[in-house]
């Protein structure tokens, strides 16, 4: 080993030192904290980084190390480690994998060999397709990485009292922001609701594995659920519950607080009626009703699950700018001064009926460039998907 | 209103015809292998369609459904293949692994629920998901190949071609996913379990396609690789819904009831 030409041993041999290597300093330094490569730090260190690969790549003829490291003698065994590696984080599952010391050497190594491969690509005119794949991957990695330290994420609960300007971070300080948002209203659109039969004794939905449902639609009026026959004849989307000493009641009523009910008659093997009854999933206001079907059995409506989540906010910045009625829905953020927000939460004690909503602002300013390099890569893939067969006819 | 009870219907048919196809290649009848499989793809999709109109929302969510795309994209992937390289055994390859996802749709059904939660309502989620399924296809072919070629010392380069190919949909697919994360989570990248196993399977096609390029005669090695990635590929596909540190810690997790 390490006499020329190198070959995988000394690219295995590198990525197992930088392995040892970042072990030991996490033992001695503990994690890395990237919050101390904010702005200007990140792109001084970005800058260095560029204009020593580009150094490096200009002393090519002199040096046989970099030579070797622009070569698939050094890249097929970072890659095959660092994948190896990432699978080991799979394995275990810890999500701070960006401050683990072998976990980031390893990929500054892939990185460093993918940047130097990249100029190799565009010195020596090759490909469109390699060169914008190997620039993607450099791009997106440096910058989401060193980036990441200038991202700022917060939590911010409004509500229709008044506009609210500050917001929590992770760690629980409140930050005051340019930016204040105030609550007109938040809805929940939600699925029709179901009925299933749940076994008494374990509370889970049969058949067991792959439990079966009735969607209350519109439509809707009779159905099977394993050998009970049930018919519906009223549903109430929003209810109250009226009780009196010996039934309970539900009549429509579409306020704060209703639920969702319906009067059902349940037979089996087409003989009279076993069951009479109404069946609700309940509300914070109302408590949920099922049907008991026999002493195994019972008929159960369970939560209704949601369809949207919409917050209605009026929006303030301190610029000046004045937004009133915008939406803020889950996949579909609100973009403004740079901020994205995001419908995140609501009071789940109140479900479809709560005041406040909770959403996530989330400033990136590196984001542009990680983009770049995100689109850089696609565009590779796709010249590579066209490419393909023509370059390995040549071949 | 089609339902999954209805799905044997349209999946003996297609299996028939598919098994047809296969011997017909096998046959040198050419005409005859690409109608028999094409008109089985047409009719297993008819039945995709049909679902995507009666769930109201495409069929992309449960790991059933993920599976009946599979299926679907095994076969049109035989037939792509088979038309462009002629290569015989594709189609036996392609129908034999579609008939096994087939049959564990039938047996093992999963949960087969209308609704879709509001972080897959989107744009980004069928061409992540389709073209996923797709790439997934190809790299199991790909991977019988490997086999194949242990077992018999071939050559790669049927499997090489494939790898290309999928592994170019795999990072348009992967970063379909990271631009919707954005819009839908509020960043690109999480390191949720299932963006680490992709990271992973990415990483290790991408020194498949690296150690090929090198050492082209390797091909053993190069084999082994390929079975190696294909593995890694399960665990980020379905194998994360049974490793414990994963359990409840992925956003990628829809089929829960």
């Amino acid at each position: 080993m390490w006499h020329q030409p190198w070959t995988y041993k000394e690219g295995i041999a590198v990525a197992a030192g930088l392995i040892v290597v970042g072990l030991l300093l996490q033992f001695c330094v503990g994690s890395i904290n990237w919050d101390l490569v904010e702005w200007p730090v990140n792109i001084i260190m970005l800058c260095c980084y560029v204009a020593t690969l580009a150094t490096a790549f200009s002393l090519r003829k002199k040096s046989y190390v970099i030579r070797w490291c622009m070569s698939y003698n050094a890249a097929v065994p970072a890659l095959l480690i660092s994948g190896i590696a990432t699978v080991g984080y799979g394995i275990t599952c810890i999500r701070e994998t960006l401050s683990f010391w072998p976990f980031v050497l390893l990929y500054v190594w892939l990185t460093t060999i993918a940047g130097l491969s990249c100029i190799k690509l565009i010195a020596e005119r090759r490909s469109l397709g390699a060169i914008l794949c190997h620039a993607g991957f450099f791009l997106a990695v440096t910058c989401a990485t060193l980036g990441s330290a200038d991202m700022q994420k917060l939590r911010m609960q409004i509500s229709s009292d008044s506009p609210e300007w500050r917001a929590l971070d992770d760690a629980g300080n409140i930050h005051e922001l340019d930016i204040a948002l105030e609550l007109n209203h938040f809805t929940i659109d939600e699925y029709p609701p179901k009925l299933v039969v749940i076994d008494n004794a374990t509370g889970k939905a049969l058949p067991q594995g792959k439990s079966e449902s009735i969607v209350l639609e519109d439509s809707v009026t009779e159905g099977q659920l394993l050998d009970y026959q049930i018919k519906v004849s009223h549903v109430y989307d929003y209810a109250a519950q009226v009780s009196s000493p010996d039934s309970v009641n539900y009549v429509a009523w579409a306020y704060n607080g209703a639920t969702s009910a319906a009067l059902v008659e349940v037979s089996k093997n087409g003989k009279s009626p076993i069951a009479v009854g109404w069946v609700s999933n309940g509300s914070y206001m109302f408590p949920y009703k099922a049907l008991r079907l026999s002493a195994n059995h019972s008929l159960v409506m369970p939560e209704r699950d949601p369809k949207r989540y919409v917050s209605n906010v009026n929006v303030y910045t301190k610029s000046g700018i004045k937004k009133e009625g915008v939406e803020i829905e889950v996949n579909k953020p609100l973009k403004i001064e740079g901020w994205n927000i995001y419908q995140l939460s609501y009071d789940e004690r109140m479900g479809r009926w709560s005041s406040t909503s909770v959403v996530e602002l989330v400033n990136d300013p590196w984001l542009p460039a990680v983009y770049v390099g995100i689109y850089m890569l696609l565009a590779g893939a796709v010249v590579m998907f066209f490419t393909i067969n023509h370059k390995r006819k040549q071949q | 209103m089609i339902t999954w009870s209805d799905f044997i219907y349209f999946a003996l048919p297609s299996v028939l015809l598919w098994i047809g196809g296969a011997l017909a290649s096998f046959r040198q009848r050419r005409a005859l292998a690409l109608g028999f499989s094409a008109i089985g793809l047409v009719v297993f999709s008819a039945f995709i369609a049909l679902l995507w109109t009666s769930l109201e929302r495409p069929p992309l969510r449960t790991m059933g459904e993920t599976r009946l795309w599979y299926s679907a994209f095994l076969s049109l992937a035989g037939i792509v293949i088979y038309s462009r390289w002629r290569y015989r055994w594709v189609l036996s390859f392609s129908t034999v692994l579609s008939i096994v996802f087939i049959c564990v749709n039938i047996f093992k059904p999963e949960i087969h629920n209308k609704t879709l939660m509001p972080a897959l309502q989107s744009p980004w989620f069928a061409p992540h998901v389709i073209i996923y399924m797709f790439c997934y296809a190809l790299f199991g072919v790909a991977t019988l190949i490997a086999i194949y070629t242990l077992v018999k010392r071939g050559t790669l380069e049927a499997a090489d071609n494939m790898v290309y190919v999928g592994l170019s949909m795999m990072t348009v697919a992967m970063l379909f996913g990271a631009l919707w994360a954005k819009e839908a989570w509020g960043h690109y990248w999480a390191w949720d379990p299932k963006e680490t196993w992709a990271a992973a399977t990415w990483l290790l096609y991408l020194s498949y396609i690296h150690q090929r390029l090198a050492r082209p005669k390797q091909t053993r090695i190069a084999a082994w690789l390929l079975i190696v990635c294909f593995c890694c590929l399960q665990m980020c596909w379905w194998g994360i819904n049974y490793l414990p540190t994963a359990q409840g810690n992925s956003v990628h997790t829809y089929n829960i009831n």
